[in-house]
């Protein structure tokens, strides 16, 4: 009965060292005590851990005497009896003790040996790994090929597998359809489309963006292919004019025009160009997208004066003068009615600067008509017609803003000078008899009948209104005498005197037509055919190639009303003849809309007064040269009074033959 | 007065070494050379930023734009070509101290130009991205700096002569002596100074090498334990001398780990801004390419 123990402890080299006692008794202790038979180093181990007893040849009963349970082949218990053949292993703590078969017949080998290395922190972890962060973190390789490729598949791979196909919502495409009025400009368009793509949702390639989109286009946002349609193509025009076709946004000029008129790119810049794929004066070398909200419209100035500074050295034929900025932008040049005609009026363009003269065929003077204090006054009280503030004739009561309150509704003879020239010749009984305006030859004859007829059947209650002065109290005696008529022969002689008086031809006062009309006397023997009316083209809008929003210019100079008018228009208090060109020259604009010597609040671009998508022939289009041109050069005239004999239209028809145009 | 004079003079006594000898670092390699030249780029782009009008206003998209971009990229390219030249060991065409130096500098004034570049337009796409990683490059590698410029100086002071493997050998044989010092304790006590021996890492996690801070180590629960045994056998009369002795060990023991991890915070500090330098410059490289290209892809 005996106990062979063989304890093996590792060399600093790595190899064993192995001691051997034979212990002589049939139970032996284990433990790190140091009573113990088999004594263990390890802290693990209890003082007293396990007592092993050698029940007969082969068998030992072993019990765990430390209060920890033993492992034994796995398992833990507190008492076991093991058969040694089987080789039981039994593990305390790092230790592992093995049972084997003595050499000698009832000795019992037991091994011991540390199976778990000495606990020392300080020897669990290499020097590198401890004091370097290479065991730590993840190698910065692999951290640079993670990020990077991150980065490429999200910024690179998906937007390359997302790209292109587009389809243009219809939404957008329909909007973009709408003609853009002349005061949209520079105001921010509605989202367009919104809800219909937003159902799209992300689209990968939306990294690429270099900015949000403008307003309108927000809804695109999310549909790149829509302009970007070719990979490393710029955007086209043809992108842009699919949805803004010409109709609605017609083209500032014809290309080639627009071409010579371009300042020329040359040299490095042209190279650069043309290798980045950059073709000149496309669309959006003015529209710069992905500019946030107002992106697409915020169009410089610069872009304006790039080609209108010596436009005239490129493009010769050119009637538009030179523009380099603000500073020097030319005077006005109204387009002035040069020969008042009803079928074929002749306009041209004079300089402010250039003494111009309005010869639209009508006597009309302001001075008169602004006066508080004359009878046109007094007719306005009694009348109760718009007044100013000062009792005189209101402005707006002939020049009523149009609906944009951007320029006026066309002046109307019935509507704006009728209260007062009012066409009235005589009473029949309890109806007034008036004179047709604007037919002269139907107007003799109406006079000749009524003579005629009040000669062959005179009525009571007929009552002819006299026009000429008279002492007063005599009026109706003299109105009666005129109708004393006792035959056709002289009733005919009073009315071709009541034409002639009537027309006020040959400078005759009083007459009713030659207050505002130029007559004159064919010399006809036929009454009705002798005197014809002067034409007369009043011009509807005076500066054709810009707009001025009158109602934005309500107040002016701490003046509103017709003081705000006059405060531009200065000459009208004082002008005597409508040859008088009464616009304020631009000089005027500078003094709030500044220049570069006066710092203002409300800056002028070109846009502030200019648009450039509104075709040739509307404002700010080359007309009168382009042979190009595709909407038809303004007709700024409404004609207010015709010729004899030819058949007369009402203002309101003139006015839609001439598309619209209002007064200005 | 006088002391105060005598100080200065006390202080010029100190001979400068001459310049040859003298430790030049990077940051004055060439009497700053780099630094003027950076200077010189910075304020150069900044005058065409100001001087030049673009309309509707500045961003990448302007010939000042693509000219910034076009340099900033390159720089870009060449500052992390910096990676290849420290595998070179020559001293041509450039030293690495000079190329060092530039690489600072010139990186350094790539805020100024990658700034303009972008007009100060920025959103949520791969051109700002590219910008963010670029900024995170520049703002980790001036950390670079700061700790370079100053924890040497600290690392040392708290080595105190020590090299690492000393460090960690003064503390393994604490180690051993602790482990024979508890082997005839019993399993309560025992089980403390295992706690010491088997639960305490030196290292740590990421963060607790950034602190230098492991308030659940090991070692510290084993000494509060056992000053407390020791704390409650001493109100009662003589404590065990063994668990004073094992006290003492730990003690010492947490002295050199606090020693070893104010060392590993230093190196740690060190070392980390590469780790974000480096993967950071690569995405940012990736970054260009998406940039660039995505730019002239959708033209």
């Amino acid at each position: 009965m005996s106990f062979v123990v063989r304890q093996i402890a590792k060399r600093a080299d790595g190899g064993d060292i192995i001691r051997t006692r034979t212990l002589d008794s049939a139970e032996i202790i284990v433990g790190r005590g140091t009573d113990c038979d088999i004594q263990l180093a390890d802290l693990g181990v209890m003082l007293r851990h396990a007592r092993l007893l050698q029940l007969s040849d082969g068998t030992v009963a072993i019990e765990a005497t430390g209060g920890i349970p033993l492992e034994i082949d796995g398992k833990f218990v507190n008492r076991a009896d093991l058969t040694v053949s089987d080789n039981p292993k039994i593990n305390i703590a790092s230790h592992r003790l093995t049972l084997t078969k003595g050499d000698t017949p009832g000795a019992i080998a037991i091994t011991a040996e540390r199976v778990v290395a000495a606990s020392d922190a300080a020897d669990a972890a290499s020097e590198t790994g401890i004091f370097s962060l290479r065991e730590t973190m993840p190698s910065k390789r692999s951290l640079a090929w993670l990020f990077a490729g991150l980065v490429l598949i999200i910024g690179l791979a998906l937007p390359l597998f997302m790209m292109g196909g587009s389809v243009l919502p219809a939404g957008m495409v329909a909007a973009a359809g709408r003609p853009a009025g002349a005061s949209d400009a520079g105001k921010l368009q509605p989202a367009l489309g919104g809800d219909e793509v937003r159902k799209a949702g992300y689209s990968a390639d939306m990294v690429w963006s270099s900015g949000p989109l403008s307003t309108a286009h927000a809804g695109l946002s999310n549909n790149c292919g829509a302009c970007h349609s070719q990979p490393f193509v710029s955007v086209t025009d043809s992108a842009c004019i699919s949805c803004h076709k010409s109709d609605a946004t017609p083209d500032h000029a014809s290309a080639d025009r627009m071409a010579r008129g371009r300042l020329p790119v040359g040299g490095f810049q042209a190279d650069i160009h043309k290798g980045l794929n950059l073709p000149e004066g496309r669309c959006a070398s003015c529209h710069k997208e992905h500019e946030g909200p107002r992106g697409a419209l915020m169009v410089a100035a610069s872009f304006c004066t790039d080609c209108h500074t010596g436009l005239s050295g490129r493009l010769t034929d050119t009637k538009i003068a030179n523009v380099p900025n603000w500073d020097d932008h030319p005077q006005f040049k109204p387009t002035l009615v040069s020969v008042a005609s009803l079928t074929a009026p002749r306009f041209e363009r004079v300089s402010l600067t250039d003494k111009p003269m309005e010869r639209s065929g009508l006597i009309y003077p302001h001075d008169i008509h602004q006066s508080a204090t004359n009878g046109v006054a007094n007719m306005v009280s009694k009348q109760g017609l718009a007044a100013g503030s000062n009792g005189a004739l209101a402005c707006n009561y002939c020049h009523t803003p149009d609906s944009d309150g951007v320029r006026f509704k066309p002046i109307e003879m019935e509507k704006n000078c009728g209260d007062c020239h009012d066409l009235a010749f005589a009473r029949d009984g309890g109806v007034t008899r008036t004179l047709p305006h604007g037919k002269p030859e139907q107007v003799a004859g109406i006079i000749r009948d009524f003579y005629l007829g009040q000669a062959l059947s005179p009525r009571a209650g007929v009552q002819r209104f006299a026009f000429e002065r008279r002492a007063p109290g005599r009026m109706a005696e003299l109105e009666n005498a005129d109708l004393r008529i006792t035959s056709t022969g002289e009733a005919r002689a009073r009315g071709d005197a009541a034409i002639a008086q009537i027309f006020g031809a040959d400078g005759k006062a009083g007459g009713l037509c030659s207050d505002c009309h130029i007559v004159n006397n064919t010399g006809a023997s036929n009454a009705a055919e002798r005197f014809t009316i002067a034409p007369v083209t009043l011009a509807s809008h005076y500066l054709p190639k810009g707009q001025f929003p009158h109602n934005q210019h309500k107040t002016y100079d701490r003046k509103t009303g017709d003081g705000a008018c006059v405060a531009c228009h200065k000459g009208v208090m004082t002008s005597k003849a409508s040859t008088d060109v009464l616009l304020p020259s631009i000089t005027q604009c500078r003094d709030c809309h500044g220049s570069t010597k006066v710092a203002t609040n409300v800056p002028a671009t070109c846009n502030t007064c200019h648009g450039f998508h509104y075709g040739e022939g509307e404002q700010g289009g080359d007309f009168t040269a382009s042979p190009h041109r595709k909407t038809p050069a303004p007709a700024p005239a409404t004609v207010a009074a015709r010729a004899l004999p030819v058949r007369f239209g009402s203002a309101e028809q003139a006015g839609a033959a001439s598309g619209g145009k209002t007064g200005a | 007065m006088a002391t105060q004079a005598a100080g200065k003079t006390s202080g010029k006594a100190i001979a400068r070494a001459p310049r040859e000898t003298a430790h030049e670092g990077f940051l004055t390699h060439k009497r700053s050379r780099w630094l003027k030249i950076a200077l010189f780029l910075s304020a150069l782009a900044i005058a065409v930023y100001v001087f030049t009008d673009p309309q509707p206003r500045p961003n990448g998209g302007t010939v000042a734009g693509y000219t910034l971009g076009t340099i900033g990229t390159l720089m870009i390219i060449w500052l992390s070509l910096i990676g290849l030249r420290k595998r070179i060991i020559t001293t041509k065409p450039y030293s690495l101290k000079g190329w060092t130096s530039a690489h600072v500098y010139l990186g350094l004034s790539l805020i100024v130009i990658g700034t303009l570049h972008t007009g100060f337009q920025l959103g949520w796409n791969v051109h700002t991205a590219a910008y963010v990683l670029m900024m995170f490059v520049i703002i980790s590698g001036m950390y670079g700096i700061f700790v370079y410029a100053r924890l040497p100086e600290q690392l040392s002071a708290n080595r105190n002569e020590a090299t690492q493997p000393q460090m960690l050998e003064a503390i393994r044989t604490l180690d051993r002596q602790l482990d024979t010092a508890a082997q005839p304790l019993g399993k309560d006590e025992a089980d403390l100074v295992r706690l010491s021996l088997e639960q305490t890492d030196i290292g740590g996690n990421l963060w607790q090498r950034m602190t230098g801070r492991q308030p659940q180590c090991g070692t510290a629960r084993a000494r509060d334990a056992i000053q407390e045994l020791v704390n409650q056998q001493m109100r009662t009369g003589k404590p065990d001398q063994r668990l004073t002795q094992i006290l003492f060990l730990l003690e010492r023991k947490d002295a050199g780990l606090a020693q070893a991890r104010r060392h590993i915070r230093m190196k740690t500090q060190l070392e980390i801004w590469l780790y974000i330098h480096v993967p950071a410059t690569f995405a940012l490289l990736a970054a260009l390419i998406a940039h660039i290209l995505s730019v002239f892809l959708y033209w």
